[in-house]
């Protein structure tokens, strides 16, 4: 019995000619994010939603960490017109460490882990937040 | 007094740009100490161009650096031509050699920057740019000693260390250690044990606060790259454990390994220095990342 050809046909080898519309870019944005893997009321996410986020134990902190561990403000997380954000030590009392080694600062990657006092977390990057 | 020294440039032999390379980087050689108000420069390679770039961020009116050169290679002088702020009179750059009359280091800067090869002429570089040398191997500069050491690489390279206040920092790239072992044919069989670092570089890195070197190469891709003037990675954990340094950034990563390799690289040092020193700090050097030694 012959096949009825269609328009999804996968045995059909031709490839018809159309005019080409392009389709819109997704132009979703996806904010980076501090992932709380240890801390108090951890597990927790802070989206990054601002250029500079301070972290620490001021309640007027950026990012608001209940833990005498930490500095009243503790870091600063900065972002760079890239997109890409770093991570600056506030002259803080017990450090910043990121994937283990103690900073001064450091540029962020995704999945980094970073640890203040007893508090950890692990960044997330977004997508296109500048 | 603090030292603080950031990675510019990472990355052995030529650029790797690409997302194979992201997190660690893909310029080659450039580190930063600083020391209060004083800047010191390791090697020149593409990271000198960003480097230069935020150099110009500070709000610093003249800038005054001091370069030191592991060697001429291409991938630890292709960043100078981009140094903006050797473009501007009113600063001045001090580029040592090793010796008192040793301008090789001077003259290939601006050798690299004849028509032939870039179309800006060293001369018109407007900043000051001084030959200077270091006085029977030492020089005391703004309060840091700085020191060199002869290394084993095709044509010769230097390690420099940085002590101030009891602070030292050793920068120790393209230096293939696994040659200048009485026996190197014996470290190929035997991997796991220990390397016999000579003498005299042990002294010289001792008790390093931070100790930077390359460590290019796995065991295994080793045996067929003896003589390129690099060593195993392994080598550099060794060197560290034997001379007592505080934590060692393994530096010059290969041009064949993305991320993934390097992080693998850097896992294989960490299980071979945790056991002899668990306390040994081991990472991976990475663009971008500013450590405050003291």
């Amino acid at each position: 019995m012959a096949s009825q050809k269609t328009k999804n046909d996968w045995n059909d080898e031709s490839t018809s000619e159309i005019s080409v519309t392009l389709l819109p870019l997704s132009t979703e944005q996806t904010p980076s994010v501090l992932e709380m893997v240890q801390g108090p009321g951890a597990p927790r996410n802070y989206e990054l939603f601002r250029a500079e986020m301070v972290v620490g134990r001021a309640i007027d902190a950026d990012v608001p960490i209940n833990s005498t561990d930490l500095s009243r403000r503790h870091v600063l997380l900065k972002r760079a017109p890239s997109g890409q954000y770093s991570l600056q030590d506030l002259e803080s009392r017990n450090g910043a460490y990121v994937n283990g080694v103690k900073i001064h600062s450091a540029v962020l990657h995704d999945g980094d882990s970073i640890q203040l006092g007893s508090i950890l977390f692990v960044f997330h990057e977004g997508r296109a937040m500048s | 007094m603090s030292f603080f020294v950031r990675f510019w440039g990472i990355r052995g032999s030529i650029p790797t740009p690409g997302h194979l390379t992201k997190k660690y980087g893909g310029n080659t050689s450039c580190v930063e100490i600083r020391s209060d108000d004083s800047l010191f420069i390791c090697d020149g390679g593409t990271g000198l161009r960003e480097l230069g770039a935020d150099l110009l961020t500070r709000g610093k009116k003249q800038i005054t650096g001091h370069f030191f050169y592991s060697h001429t290679h291409w991938d630890h002088i292709q960043g100078f031509p981009f140094f903006t702020p050797a473009y501007i009179p009113s600063n001045t750059f001090h580029v040592y050699g090793t010796a008192e009359g040793d301008r090789r280091t001077y003259e290939l800067l601006s050798g690299q920057m004849r028509s032939d090869y870039f179309p800006v002429d060293f001369g018109e570089l407007r900043s000051n740019i001084v030959a200077s040398h270091l006085d029977g191997g030492h020089r005391e500069i703004d309060g840091v000693a700085v020191s060199f050491f002869e290394q084993h690489h095709p044509g010769r390279s230097w390690a420099y260390s940085f002590v101030r206040d009891g602070f030292k920092i050793v920068y120790a790239t393209d230096n293939e250690i696994d040659l200048t072992f009485p026996r190197p044919e014996a470290v190929l069989k035997e991997p796991e044990a220990p390397r016999p670092i000579p003498e005299a570089f042990r002294q010289f890195c001792h008790g390093a606060d931070l100790l930077i070197a390359d460590g290019q190469y796995f065991d295994d891709e080793y045996e067929k790259k003896v003589g390129w003037g690099h060593p195993r990675a392994s080598t550099i954990i060794d060197l560290a454990l034997q001379s007592e340094a505080k934590q060692v950034a393994i530096f010059h990563h290969d041009p064949m390994h993305g991320d993934s390799d390097v992080d693998r690289k850097i896992a294989l040092c960490k299980e071979r220095a945790a056991r002899v020193n668990p306390q040994l700090l081991v990472f991976g050097a990475r663009e971008g990342l500013e450590l405050r030694i003291g």
